[in-house]
């Protein structure tokens, strides 16, 4: 049965010329999970917001969208409240009371429940989520994970047929992330609530998913089976590829790419399949090269010391928030050479964000060194520690936006240059264009999207031609595509000298990019080297693309690697 | 007693009541201390104040009390005595002025009155966690209880914003240099910041409420309380003493006339059962910690 019919809808908002959504049409029956996709600003959010009553954007509008037949703008207040949840992107906003059991009790108070109604739906909803441990708790004791799912919950609560999710765990690290959609997906399947969710990041949501959207620039270009959708991002060619082609799982990458050489398929049940599990992969795989294990044998040898300038030196750095607290860096040390890219991983809460706010000198530690090219990180060498030596970009990138355009927000940067004005434009120009940014350049900060907002900060940030770039989780967010754009900046910038050091949680990216990566655990770096020698020294923190072949080639660690190792040897062998 | 060393805090037994038990008690406690100017009244509502904010909050009460109560003491005295010149009993003259020890004694008495309420008010603050302040309020009107939970919400959110801008801002080089004028510039700027930024996150919070039905007509507030047996008997007990504690006060037998000269008023049978229910009223909350407290050092001990 069909439960959201949208028919020929298209949309304009007031004052633009391009209509932001165009002839869209589709059918999502109920109890699907569907997964929208699409580059950043392709009109996904426009379309989910179509979906729920008051959040329906004011312009020009064409076409139908019906619930159950009825038109969503018709529907009551009350029916529209209950019956279809809205989640968005960012956590912290969509809270609205202090404590974690209110938020959960807020839409059925709404729908004026009495207390012991509202405590027994609060209660079931609390265990099904697993919050019983913090339920008492005040919201701004709570992780950014937490936070979601108190959002998603205090949906759940008002026990919805529909869910619609733009976005959700764009803010998250991959752990809370990947929890994240896993409770959406049993949502689904224990509950039969039909799921319509648009996300960037498609490695787990593609084994989850019935059905799969691709939009591209207001249009809806494909709506199919996940592994038909595989096939039809690839194209024929990797010129022909669809840039959210880069956002899909390694191992359906790495198969589509094999499958155009003429790699055998892989085949299932007497027919062809798109394998979209690492265990597919590695089936697919051995159903061509067998069990042989023969290469696994030479690990990659630690290459020698990598010799080059140390800009950043980290000697026996301990650290502590308050004296009740335990220690958060333990005796770190640490050493970052002249223009490498540089990346810190690691799960939650083990100090990475802090040996950032240290080195730039945002908590003091009780005990240790950081010198940074040169110079002690201490308060009195700040004014020439910030001055074109080290500079960060902070996760949330409003945190910087003072303007009302972007233009004039990249001018704010150069507010204390002694430069004239015309090399001030100069630069503004090929920030501009380097980031991408040009067509937006009279936009409004805060009405660019998640990505283009991180762009806007980075390109702010290097206006102020610092030597040594901090950046924090700056993959957060955004869409596959721009990942590479932004890979590519990032290596410009090392090659023209700068230093960048980065934490993160993006696995995939510090193989790709990174000259040299390191775990962090326990407040202290547990080991580093170069991608090669340190992903294939992991068994489990590694990418997904050499998790697939790592018993037969260690050292392929980004699928592009795989992919092209794997199509030689199947033509060898072969 | 160990108990009065780091103090109960928020898990004393008392605060742990429902919220009508709470309100009621300081409703009646610091309603009828506003009106006693009575010497033996006052100072069963000083012994009484220290005593309980020394139990809640442990030993560092007894300094926080004596910062706020020396300085009133001194102030108020001063100040009745050297502006008032009523009173019959002159102790000396300035300038002409006529310095009574009645003055003094209304000064004083008014000190004591001031800083015990100002006691009152912190243990107030320990027992009336927000949760019981969001309940009252909402009861009153469900949605000015909403308010303040959202208000109790915003408040640690803008503290964290805030100092994300300030180090985001510390990163650019900026709040580092300059003197007064380019230091008020960058602060104006981070406040400035955290405005548009607060209120372009308030266009989702309003999204968000809206689509969980906020603005439907017949809106309730949940709450987590339950009344229990020994809420009901402590609510009675309150109810019962504060009555007949304000039925005295309102009759006058709380007070005394200072001008023009002092006079004690008698000690009839109205004023012993006034005073003894005041009493009643004021122990409640210390009894019933100290009980609750006992019972678990036997629970702890049979184990």
């Amino acid at each position: 049965m069909a439960t959201i019919q949208v028919r020929n809808l298209s949309f304009t908002y007031p004052t633009a010329t391009v209509r932001a959504l165009e002839d869209v049409s589709f059918t999502v029956n109920q109890s699907d999970f569907v997964v929208l996709c699409g580059k950043s600003g392709c009109g996904k959010s426009t379309l989910l917001r179509h979906l729920k009553k008051n959040l329906i954007p004011y312009g020009q509008f064409e076409g139908e969208v019906l619930y159950n037949g009825q038109e969503i703008a018709d529907m009551e207040d009350r029916v529209n409240a209950a019956e279809i949840g809205f989640v968005q992107q960012n956590p912290d906003n969509q809270i609205v009371t202090d404590k974690v059991w209110h938020e959960l009790a807020f839409g059925l108070e709404s729908l004026g429940l009495d207390n012991k109604t509202i405590k027994r739906r609060v209660a079931e909803m609390a265990s099904f989520f697993d919050i019983q441990t913090w339920f008492r708790k005040s919201v701004s004791e709570l992780s950014g994970g937490q936070k979601q799912l108190l959002n998603l919950a205090s949906i759940m609560v008002m026990q919805p047929k529909v869910l619609i999710l733009d976005e959700p765990t764009s803010q998250l690290d991959p752990i809370a992330a990947s929890e994240f959609l896993k409770t959406i997906y049993r949502i689904n399947r224990d509950l039969g609530t039909t799921i319509i969710i648009s996300e960037h990041r498609l490695e787990e949501l593609f084994t989850m998913a019935d059905k799969v959207m691709v939009m591209d620039k207001g249009r809806l270009i494909a709506y199919d089976e996940p592994w038909n959708i595989g096939n039809f991002l690839a194209g024929e060619s990797a010129a022909d590829r669809h840039p959210m082609f880069y956002g899909m799982p390694a191992v359906m990458k790495i198969y589509s790419h094999c499958r155009a050489a003429g790699v055998p398929r892989y085949i299932r049940e007497g027919r062809e399949m798109s394998p979209l599990t690492i265990r597919d992969g590695r089936l697919w795989l051995e159903s061509f090269l067998g069990d042989d294990t023969g290469e696994s044998g030479c690990m990659p040898e630690h290459g020698a010391e990598q010799s080059g300038e140390e800009i950043i030196r980290i000697k026996d750095l301990w650290f502590k928030y308050n004296k009740e607290s335990g220690d958060v860096l333990r005796g770190l040390n640490l050493s970052v050479k002249k223009g490498e890219l540089f990346c810190l991983l690691g799960g939650n809460g083990v100090g990475k964000s802090t040996t950032l706010k240290a080195i730039s000198g945002a908590v003091v530690p009780q005990h240790g060194s950081i010198v940074v090219d040169g110079m002690k990180v201490k308060k009195e060498n700040f004014k020439e520690l910030f001055n074109k030596r080290l500079a960060m970009l902070p996760q949330n990138p409003q945190a910087l936006f003072t303007e009302i355009t972007v233009e004039e927000e990249l001018l704010e940067a150069l507010y204390y240059e002694k430069i004239s004005d015309e090399e001030k434009i100069d630069k503004i120009e090929k920030t501009l264009e380097m980031m991408e940014i040009t067509h937006l350049r009279k936009s409004h900060p805060y009405d660019l999207s998640g990505g283009e907002q991180q762009r806007l900060a980075l390109g702010k940030i290097l206006l102020l031609d610092p030597k040594i770039l901090l950046l924090d989780e700056p993959t957060k967010g955004l869409d596959p595509f721009f990942k590479i754009t932004l890979g590519g900046i990032l290596k410009k910038l090392t090659t023209s000298g700068v230093t960048i050091f980065m934490v993160s949680h993006d696995v995939e990216f510090c193989a790709e990019y990174g000259d040299r990566c390191a775990m962090f655990f326990d407040g202290d770096v547990v080991s580093e080297g170069t991608p090669k020698e340190f992903f294939a020294g992991n068994s489990f923190y590694t990418t997904s693309a050499n998790r697939i072949v790592r018993r037969w080639f260690p050292e392929g660690i980004t699928w592009e690697e795989v992919a092209q190792w794997t199509e030689q040897t199947a033509m060898k062998e072969g | 007693m160990k108990m009065f060393k780091d103090g109960l805090g928020e898990g004393s037994t008392f605060a742990g009541c429902h919220p009508a038990v709470n309100l009621i008690f300081f409703l009646f406690t610091i309603g009828i201390t506003m009106f006693s100017m009575s010497p033996v009244f006052l100072s069963a509502t000083l012994v009484f104040s220290w005593l309980y904010s020394i139990l809640l909050n442990g030993k560092k009460a007894i300094k926080s009390n004596f910062l706020v109560t020396l300085p009133i003491v001194v102030i108020m005295a001063v100040i009745n005595t050297f502006f008032t010149h009523n009173g019959a009993t002159v102790l000396f003259y300035v300038n002409n002025s006529r310095i009574t020890l009645e003055a003094l004694l209304y000064g004083l008495a008014a000190a004591v009155l001031l800083s015990s309420i100002i006691v009152w008010f912190s243990c107030f603050n320990v027992v009336m966690t927000s949760d019981k302040l969001i309940y009252i309020f909402g009861k009153a009107a469900p949605v000015l209880g909403l308010t303040l939970s959202m208000i109790f919400r915003f408040i640690p959110l803008l503290k964290a914003r805030f100092r994300e801008i300030s180090m985001g801002q510390r990163c650019m080089g900026r709040h580092v240099t300059g003197g007064f004028m380019a230091k008020l510039r960058q602060v104006t700027k981070e406040v400035s910041i955290l405005i548009s930024w607060s209120l372009e996150a308030a266009i989702e919070t309003s999204d968000s409420m809206e689509a969980r039905g906020y603005g439907l007509p017949g809106r309730t507030s949940f709450h987590l309380f339950k009344m229990t047996p020994t809420d009901k008997v402590l609510l009675v007990g309150t109810g019962i003493s504060g009555i007949i504690a304000a039925a005295g006060c309102a009759l006058g037998k709380t007070s005394i006339y200072y001008y023009p000269k002092v006079v004690f008023g008698q000690w009839d049978m109205l004023t012993v059962i006034t005073f003894a229910a005041y009493l009643v009223l004021l122990a409640i909350p210390m009894v019933t910690d100290i009980l609750g407290e006992n019972k678990w050092q036997q629970y702890r001990l049979e184990i």
